[in-house]
C-alpha cells in the first residue's frame, strides 16, 4: 500500500519536473516574448510608480518600463507586490522584473540579474524639525535610536555606523516610529523623504537632514536572465536619443538620472 | 411467531449469549429477567437486529432474519424487522421533533402512509397512552414517564406484530414507573405479543404468560410465572434484587 | 483634522475596493470550505483505515502549520519548484491561490467541528431510527442532521468570525484586501503619503461586518433553541 503510494508520488514528481524543464529550456527573453507580456513588479512609490486619476500606473519607472516593453514588442502589466517577497515573486515567475526605485545593494545584486544603475539616491536622516539643528553631523547622531526598514539600505548604513536601531516592516513604518516618538530618527530614501516629510505633508513636524551615503537604483530580473542585457541596450539607446531625459524631467528626477 | 434457536454472541471473546433458544407465540407476553450482565438485553437487541449474532437462527413469522449465523440483504433485514417494535430504556425520542412528529416520521418515510392518515393514527395512539393533549410538546418538556409513553406510542404506530421492551422503567422513579407499567398492562389485555426485559418482578409475575430467567448467557429457568419464581435459583435472585 | 477630511473620500473609496476583495475571499472560502469540510469529516471517520489515516494526517498538517506559510507555498511553489507558474502574476491568480489556501485550511477546521457534531449525536438516536425501519440515509437526513447542526452552530460561528479577520493574511501574496489598501496610504498612494489613520480605520469595517455576522449567527442559534 505505502510502496505503491510512494511509486505514484515519485512518478508524479518526475512528470512535473519534466514539464518544468521544458519550460526552462528557453531564455527569459524568449519566455517573455512568447508570453507577449512583461509583468513588472512594483509598489506604490511616487514619483517612480504611482496611479494617476484614472487609476493607470504612471511615474518615471512605469513610463520607462512601458517604453522598454514596447521596444520588445510585448505588452506590459504592472503588479503590486509585497516588497519583502520580491525575490520569491521573480523566481516563481509571478513577475518578470522588479522595477521600483530599487537600491542596488549587494544582497539585491546576488539574488537578481540587475541592470545598469539609472538613478542616484541617498539614505537620509529624518527627525523632528525642532531638533534638526542639534544634529548637524554624523558623530552627533551616535546617541540616537534609529527606525529603519528591515533589510533596507538604510539599515545597512546604521549597522555600518554601529548606532542603535529598531527594525520595522517598511520605510513608512519607520517614519511612523519617529512621528510617534518611539524612535528618535529614521533613515529612509532621499526621494521618499522629499515626497513625504515637511510642510504640507502628513509629517509636517519632521524634516530630513544628513545624507549618510549615496547609492543607485537599478532594475532586477531573474538570476541569469538575458532581459538585463536587453534593458541595458535599451537604456543606452533611449539616453542617446533623449527620451530618457525627457521622461525624467516629466517627473522631476532629471537631476538624479545617471548617464548611460 | 418468533423462533430463535442456538443463538451465540460474544464481545471480545466473552460469551454473552451461549446457545440460547427462545420461542414466542402469538398473543403471548414473555418476561425476561436476570441480573445485569446476564445477557437479557443483548438477547432482545439481537432479536431486533440492533446487534448481530455470531451464530444461530432467528425466524420471524417463518422468515429468517439470520440463518445459522448468516444474514440476508440489508433491505430484507429492515423489512422483516418492521414486524418488531422496540421500546428503549432511555426512550430515545427525537429531540428536534414534537410528539406528533415523533409518531408520524417513520410512518410517512418508511411505511409511506400519507401525512394526514399518519397524524390521525398518531392522535389515536396518543389518546391510548393518555397524552392526547401533548402532541405539540417537545420531548424535553415531558417527564420521563410521559416520554416513555410517547415512545411506546411511536413503536405502536408502526403496527408491529411483536412489541419489545428493554427495561422500560429502569430510568424512571417509582411514581412514574407505575404510569408506564399501566400502559403495558393495558396492552397485554389486548392480547398483544410482547417481550419485556424487566427488573420489576411483581410486574413480570402479573402480566407475563411466561417468564424466562437468564444467567451468564444461558436460560436457566423458563415457564409459567409461578413455577419460575418458585425455583431455588430465581428465589435467590429475587431475594437479592429486593 | 482638516487634512483627514480632505483625504476621507479618497481613502474611503480605496478601502471600499479593498473590503470588497476581503468579502469576496470570505464568501468564496465559506462556500468552498463548508462542503469540503464535510467530505474531510467523512474521510476521517471512515472505517477504511488507510483513508481515515491519510485524512487525519492532512488535517494535522493543515491545522498544525501557519496559514501564512500555506499561502506562500500554494502561490509560489508551482513557479519556484515546478517552474510552471500556474496562478500567473495577476490579481485574479493571486485571489484564486488565496482562495484555495483558505478553503483547504478552513475545511480542515470545519471537518473537526463536523466530526465532533456528528459524534455528539447519541447512538440511541440512530438505533431508534433503525428499529423504526429507517435506512441509513433517512437516519442521517431526518434524525442526525438537525442535531448535528444544533451542535455545530456555536463553534462554527466562532470560526466564521475568525475567518473574517484571517482574510488579512492573504496580503502576504499581495492580495489587495482592505488592510493592504489602508497601509498603502502610509507609504504613499494617490497623493496621500504618511497617513496612518486609514490603516486603523479598516478596523471599523471589520467591526461592522462582524457585528452583522454575530447578529445573524445569534439569530440562527436562537432559532435552533426550540428544542434541547
Amino acid at each position: 500500500m505505502m510502496k505503491k503510494l510512494m511509486k505514484v508520488l515519485a512518478l508524479m514528481m518526475a512528470a512535473m519536473m519534466l514539464l518544468g524543464s521544458a519550460a526552462m529550456a528557453e531564455t527569459d527573453l524568449e519566455y517573455v516574448k512568447a508570453k507577449g507580456k512583461l509583468v513588472v513588479g512594483i509598489t506604490d512609490f511616487a514619483p517612480m510608480d504611482f496611479k494617476d486619476e484614472s487609476g493607470a500606473w504612471v511615474g518615471f519607472d512605469a513610463d520607462v518600463a512601458k517604453a522598454f516593453a514596447a521596444s520588445l514588442g510585448v505588452e506590459v502589466e504592472f503588479i503590486e507586490i509585497e516588497w519583502d517577497n520580491k525575490i520569491l515573486e521573480l523566481d516563481s515567475k509571478a513577475i518578470d522584473c522588479v522595477w521600483n526605485g530599487m537600491t542596488l545593494t549587494d544582497e539585491v545584486k546576488s539574488a537578481m540579474e540587475t541592470s545598469n544603475a539609472y538613478c542616484n539616491n541617498a539614505q537620509v536622516v529624518v527627525l523632528a524639525a525642532d531638533k534638526a539643528a542639534d544634529f548637524a553631523d554624523v558623530p552627533s547622531l551616535s546617541g540616537l535610536t534609529f527606525a529603519v526598514e528591515a533589510g533596507s539600505a538604510g539599515e545597512a548604513v546604521i549597522d555600518a555606523l554601529g548606532y542603535n536601531k529598531v527594525s520595522v516592516t517598511s520605510q513608512a513604518a519607520a517614519l511612523m516610529e519617529v512621528a510617534g516618538g518611539t524612535a528618535d530618527a529614521a533613515v529612509i530614501d532621499a526621494l521618499m523623504a522629499a515626497a513625504m516629510v515637511g510642510e504640507g505633508t502628513n509629517y509636517a513636524n519632521l524634516t530630513y537632514t544628513l545624507a549618510l551615503n549615496s547609492e543607485e537604483y537599478g532594475v532586477g530580473f531573474r538570476k541569469g536572465s538575458d532581459l538585463a542585457a536587453a534593458l541595458n541596450d535599451y537604456f543606452k539607446a533611449a539616453y542617446a536619443d533623449g527620451t530618457l531625459i525627457a521622461c525624467a524631467e516629466a517627473y522631476g528626477v532629471q537631476a538624479a538620472l545617471i548617464a548611460q | 411467531m418468533l423462533n430463535a434457536t442456538n443463538l451465540k454472541k460474544s464481545f471480545d471473546g466473552l460469551g454473552v449469549l451461549r446457545d440460547i433458544s427462545l420461542q414466542v407465540n402469538e398473543g403471548e407476553v414473555v418476561a425476561i429477567i436476570g441480573k445485569s450482565g446476564s445477557g437479557k438485553s443483548t438477547l432482545l437487541r439481537c432479536l431486533n437486529n440492533l446487534e448481530k449474532v455470531d451464530g444461530g437462527t432467528i425466524e420471524i413469522d417463518g422468515q429468517a432474519l439470520v440463518k445459522d449465523g448468516v444474514y440476508g440483504a440489508p433491505k430484507e433485514q429492515r423489512t422483516l424487522c418492521l414486524k418488531m417494535g422496540y421500546v428503549f430504556q432511555n426512550f430515545n425520542l427525537f429531540p428536534h421533533m414534537n410528539v406528533l412528529r415523533n409518531l408520524t416520521e417513520a410512518q410517512v418515510c418508511v411505511l409511506k402512509r400519507d401525512k394526514a392518515k399518519a397524524e390521525s393514527y398518531a392522535r389515536e395512539l396518543l389518546k391510548k397512552v393518555g397524552l392526547a393533549d401533548r402532541e405539540t410538546a417537545y420531548p424535553y418538556q415531558l417527564s420521563g414517564g410521559q416520554q416513555q409513553r410517547v415512545a411506546i406510542a411511536r413503536a405502536l404506530a408502526m403496527d408491529p406484530e411483536i412489541l419489545c421492551f428493554d427495561e422500560p422503567t429502569s430510568a424512571l422513579d417509582p411514581l412514574l414507573t407505575q404510569e408506564v407499567l399501566g400502559v403495558i398492562r393495558s396492552l397485554s389485555k389486548e392480547k398483544r405479543t410482547m417481550i419485556v426485559v424487566t427488573h420489576e418482578m411483581n410486574f413480570a409475575r402479573e402480566v407475563a404468560d411466561r417468564v424466562v430467567f437468564m444467567e451468564e448467557g444461558v436460560i436457566v429457568a423458563e415457564g409459567k410465572p409461578d413455577e419460575v419464581f418458585d425455583s431455588e435459583k430465581v428465589k435467590a435472585f429475587v431475594g437479592l434484587g429486593d | 483634522m482638516e487634512l483627514i477630511i480632505k483625504q476621507l473620500p479618497i481613502v474611503i473609496n480605496s478601502l471600499n475596493v479593498g473590503f470588497l476583495q476581503t468579502l469576496r475571499l470570505f464568501f468564496v472560502t465559506l462556500l468552498g470550505a463548508a462542503p469540503l469540510g464535510l467530505v474531510i469529516a467523512f474521510g476521517s471517520m471512515s472505517r477504511f483505515k488507510p483513508l481515515s489515516a491519510v485524512t487525519r494526517v492532512i488535517v494535522w498538517i493543515v491545522r498544525g502549520s501557519p496559514l501564512m506559510i500555506q499561502l506562500l507555498i500554494i502561490y509560489y511553489f508551482p513557479g519556484l519548484v515546478l517552474h510552471n507558474p500556474i496562478w500567473g502574476g495577476g490579481e485574479s491568480g493571486r485571489f484564486w491561490a488565496a482562495s484555495v489556501a483558505f478553503i483547504v485550511n478552513y475545511a480542515c477546521y470545519f471537518s473537526e467541528i463536523y466530526r465532533g457534531g456528528i459524534q455528539s449525536v447519541p447512538v440511541g438516536q440512530i438505533e431508534a431510527g433503525k428499529v423504526l425501519g429507517m435506512t441509513k440515509g433517512q437516519i442521517f437526513w431526518r434524525i442526525k442532521l438537525m442535531q448535528v447542526v444544533k451542535a455545530i452552530v456555536p463553534p462554527m460561528s466562532n470560526e466564521i468570525i475568525t475567518l473574517v479577520k484571517d482574510t488579512s493574511l492573504a496580503r502576504i501574496i499581495a492580495l489587495q484586501e482592505i488592510i493592504w489598501a489602508g497601509q498603502a496610504f502610509m507609504k504613499g498612494s494617490q497623493g496621500i503619503s504618511g497617513a496612518i489613520w486609514p490603516m486603523f480605520f479598516t478596523g471599523v469595517y471589520y467591526l461592522v461586518f462582524n457585528g452583522v455576522l454575530t447578529l445573524l449567527l445569534g439569530r440562527v442559534e436562537k432559532k435552533l433553541n426550540y428544542y434541547r
